[in-house]
């Protein structure tokens, strides 16, 4: 299972926490050659007091593989919002719009923004650009006798031209379906019923729609139903949609989105006049900051706000960045807890073997090589713990669930994600473990310590 | 009496193990604490209310909600159209304004989004502002009124003037972004009371409407983009279900509110469909974190006391032989982890319970458009729970060790 992928996700460049581990064993191995009080003197005492040594450990498990899921989840998080950018993306907003949801761009600045330099253009001489809108769209989901259960939102994103859209962002289609047609509906046949009892309506109108991974799974399960596939309808806005393609969108924002001919759905819910958004690819993220700031400062016909689409997903990281400190809030001050259950095992070993650190001092053990065989025994503890909680946290890798990423002014994206165990969280959960070994038996050992070998024989 | 006394000095033997296992247990109920409020407060706005409720009236297709302010009149009045047509007890428009201090620098800290809406309605329409009374209500009439006779005045809550480091009396210039071309120079009159609205900014709906007149004015008649989509709520003051179910019929079916469509569903009803993204969050906190605290904190106790059992064995064994019984020294080992599982959950709810709403003004959680959520009166209770639950889970198994102690096999060993 350690050759999967989230496993062998590269360490973010800079990290110290492999060192920080890697010091961390040596010092551990380092303590245990120098102390010179058999190891076996140790593991030999957590075996015999066996019920303590499993109840204190089970404390490091929970804390540390709960803090494993909670950053797996925050890495989720992070995943998608990074990778939903292209690096050499330029994003065009109205002036002061901080999401899409509040842009609005004029129809008829749409081609000079394409025409900007350094867009790159396709083989046809087409530029690299693609004309959006987005809306979110309220609907309520129906119950089985007929009442509002409750609303959700979609994520509708209007386009021009969806090969061109998914050429600028860089989605494919899973094989078997297309992206939608010119005219963007389709006439769905008469609606067949039971053998014996007449069609059901004339031939139907739908908007054609191609959706994301997530989107489908989520309009899936409302219809009780696996995931939508090519030929499946759903209801948005009292129209009626036919799924006409699935978007390989997995680890991305737009996994979650419902795209649709703009021309048909932008006039449903009152942006028939303007475009929220216009992607602009350029040769690399060099090229996206220059351009960026071409059109900021030098485009006359209207006040923009481009950047880097790398940029504008960081942005929407904003609330990643609150969970992971609400996160660590969490960890640490369950940790002191765990603290707090360690140093109690420990004292209480320590009481339970006086007569054991007598006769070790009389063996001619120096005093320093007491603390360090206890203290030992506290870090055994804790990586037996942790070791468990990392295996336990590891298992959700991979589950799925919903969040919202947002800027924290006022916007947000509904957005299906994967947790990810990666390796740097695997590392912070032993760190952490040892963190709460040495912390709550550093104590304890000192107490050892100073115990004197002819009062403890008594 | 004896009982206790004894129960009493059992943990007085070993302060440190005692005081270690407390500590333990009120860190973890500190943070069941901050979970469980938070869970709570979301329980609360979403449950459906049969009385006294508020309902929200918004565009029906999609977010944000933009409506003509054409709408405003006939929403406050619930569509009613003829005499017998139920109507609602009060109403409030909300328009939201987003701007900045700094047009240029366009930060964070200089971004302010304003609720224009009718002065007088924050004293009847807004949660706690309500409620009030005393000095607090006294003051929040004043501001009130002081909006009313100036139209460009505003009203800040604490967090939002220390963040743009403006005091009560400043001027600011609030440059539109969701309004373009359209900037407010505001005083600032007033502060709301500390607690749920020290992240607001109030401004009062005539001067904004003004605004969008002055700009056509200006322009030939041109009306503003947002002329036509200014008004994003109304919220409407209903005294029971049935009234309500009535006065969402006439809305829905009533023939002025065709272009955009609009719904008017509860206030828990709004913020349940809000809190949908965050379902599996809220379930994780629920079903996975808060579960997870109860056995860890039940697992330090339980270890505790073990020890503790394990170390008297032949105390144990002398209280069997002086008459305990066994169900007597069963419930001194219970009793003794009770103590110290009530205890420590109850100073833990307090203290977690005046920190956060004394003195932190609230904990920060990322979740809608919640700026802070408040420890509730309810907490003092659950910290008693928590400790005496998972003191009684956690020492059952040493208790059941320590009744059933063998005489014989205690002094047996005894040389």
């Amino acid at each position: 299972m350690f050759a999967d992928q989230p496993l062998a996700l590269a360490l973010p460049p800079g990290s110290r926490l492999p060192l920080a581990l890697a010091v961390a064993a040596l010092l551990v191995a380092a303590l245990a050659v120098a102390g010179s009080i058999p190891i076996g003197y140790n593991v030999r005492n957590l075996i015999v007091r066996w019920r303590t040594t499993l109840l204190t450990a089970l404390a490091f498990t929970l804390v540390v593989g709960l803090m494993t899921v909670m950053l797996a989840f925050v890495a989720g998080m992070n995943h998608l919002t990074e990778q939903s950018g292209q690096p050499g993306n330029v994003i065009v907003l109205s002036d002061g719009a901080t999401d899409e949801l509040f842009s609005n761009l004029n129809f008829v600045d749409a081609g000079d923004i394409e025409r900007q330099g350094g867009v790159l253009r396709d083989a046809a001489g087409q530029p690299l650009a693609s004309r959006e809108v987005y809306i979110v769209v309220t609907q309520p989901v129906i119950g089985p006798s007929g009442e509002t259960l409750r609303r959700r939102f979609s994520q509708v994103r209007g386009l021009d031209d969806p090969a061109m859209a998914g050429a600028v962002h860089g989605l494919e289609l899973f094989p078997g379906g297309a992206w939608f047609s010119q005219a963007g509906v389709e006439t769905l046949p008469p609606k067949e019923n039971p053998a014996g009892t007449p069609a059901e309506g004339a031939d139907r109108p739908a908007i054609q729609a191609v959706l994301g991974e997530g989107a489908a799974q989520q309009l899936g399960a409302e219809l009780g139903k696996p995931p939508l596939v090519v030929g499946d309808t759903f209801e948005l806005g009292m129209r009626r949609w036919v799924v006409v393609g699935i978007m390989q969108s997995t680890g991305s924002t737009f996994g979650s989105e419902i795209w649709a001919k703009r021309g048909v759905v932008a006039p449903l819910f009152g942006k028939a006049d303007i475009y929220t958004s216009i992607v602009l690819r350029t040769a690399g993220a060099d090229a996206a900051r220059a351009v960026s700031t071409d059109l900021n400062d030098h485009f006359k016909k209207a006040a923009l706000a481009a950047q880097p689409e790398t940029q504008y997903f960081s942005k929407l990281g904003e609330t990643n960045r609150q969970f992971a400190v609400t996160i660590a809030f969490v960890t640490i001050v369950m940790s002191i807890g765990g603290v707090f259950g360690v140093m109690n095992t420990m004292f209480a070993a320590v009481s339970q073997r006086t007569k054991d650190i007598g006769v070790l001092r009389i063996l001619g053990f120096a005093r320093w090589q007491i603390v360090i065989s206890f203290f030992l025994e506290s870090l055994f503890i804790a990586v037996i713990g942790g070791a468990v909680g990392c295996a336990v946290g590891y298992l959700a890798d991979g589950v799925q669930a919903t969040s919202m990423v947002s800027s924290g002014q006022g916007s947000g994206k509904t957005i299906t994600l994967e947790l990810l165990v990666t390796n740097q969280i695997l590392m912070t959960g032993m760190l952490l473990a040892l963190g709460m070994g040495a912390l709550g038996g550093l104590i304890p050992a000192l107490a050892a310590m100073r115990l004197r070998p002819l009062e403890s024989m008594r | 009496m004896k009982f206790c006394l004894l129960i009493v000095k059992n943990l007085r033997r070993n302060v440190l193990r005692t005081l270690l296992t407390a500590l333990g247990t009120m860190v973890l109920v500190f943070v069941v604490t901050l979970v469980w409020s938070i869970l709570f407060f979301l329980d609360e706005v979403t449950r459906e209310k049969s009385h006294n409720l508020k309902a929200i009236v918004t565009e029906r297709w999609q977010i944000p909600s933009q409506m003509p302010f054409a709408y405003a009149q006939t929403l406050c009045e619930g569509a009613a159209r003829q005499p017998g047509d139920a109507r609602p007890t009060d109403s409030a428009t909300w328009q939201f304004f987003a701007g900045t201090l700094d047009p240029a620098k366009r930060a964070a800290e200089d971004f302010i989004v304003a609720f224009a809406m009718e002065p007088r309605k924050l004293a009847t329409m807004m949660d706690e502002l309500e409620d009030l009374k005393g000095a607090q209500a006294a003051e929040l009439q004043d501001n009130i009124h002081r909006m009313e006779l100036q139209k460009s005045a505003i009203l800040m809550g604490r967090d939002r003037l220390a963040k743009i480091n403006k005091r009560v009396g400043d001027t600011i210039t609030l440059h539109g972004i969701n309004y373009r071309d359209i900037n407010l120079e505001c005083e600032i009159v007033g502060s709301f009371p500390p607690g749920r609205y020290d992240a607001n900014t109030v401004i009062n709906r005539d001067y904004l409407n003004d605004a969008l007149d002055d700009y056509a004015r200006k322009h030939n008649g041109k009306q503003h983009a947002m002329t036509s989509k200014t008004l994003n709520l109304v919220w409407l003051k209903i005294p029971d279900k049935e009234t309500f179910s009535k006065i969402a019929q006439q809305i829905t079916t009533s023939p002025l509110y065709a272009s955009p469509a609009v719904k008017c569903e509860t206030l828990s009803s709004g913020v349940t469909s809000f809190l949908e993204s965050y379902r599996d969050l809220l379930w994780g906190m629920r079903w996975v974190l808060c579960p997870a605290i109860l056995v860890t904190l039940s697992l330090v106790i339980s270890n505790a006391i073990s020890i503790s059992v394990r170390e008297r064995r032949m105390e144990l064994a002398v209280l069997k032989v002086l008459g305990f019984r066994p169900f007597q020294l069963l419930l001194l080992v219970l009793g003794e982890a009770l103590l110290i599982g009530v205890a420590s959950g109850l100073i833990s709810a307090l203290a977690t319970w005046y920190v956060v709403n004394e003195v932190m003004g609230g904990m920060k959680f990322p979740i809608a458009f919640f700026p802070s959520f408040f420890i509730p009166a309810n907490a003092i209770g659950w910290g008693l729970g928590i400790g005496a639950l998972t003191a009684l889970i956690g020492s059952a198994m040493p208790a059941w060790s320590a009744r059933t102690v063998q005489v014989s096999d205690v002094f047996s060993k005894v040389t």
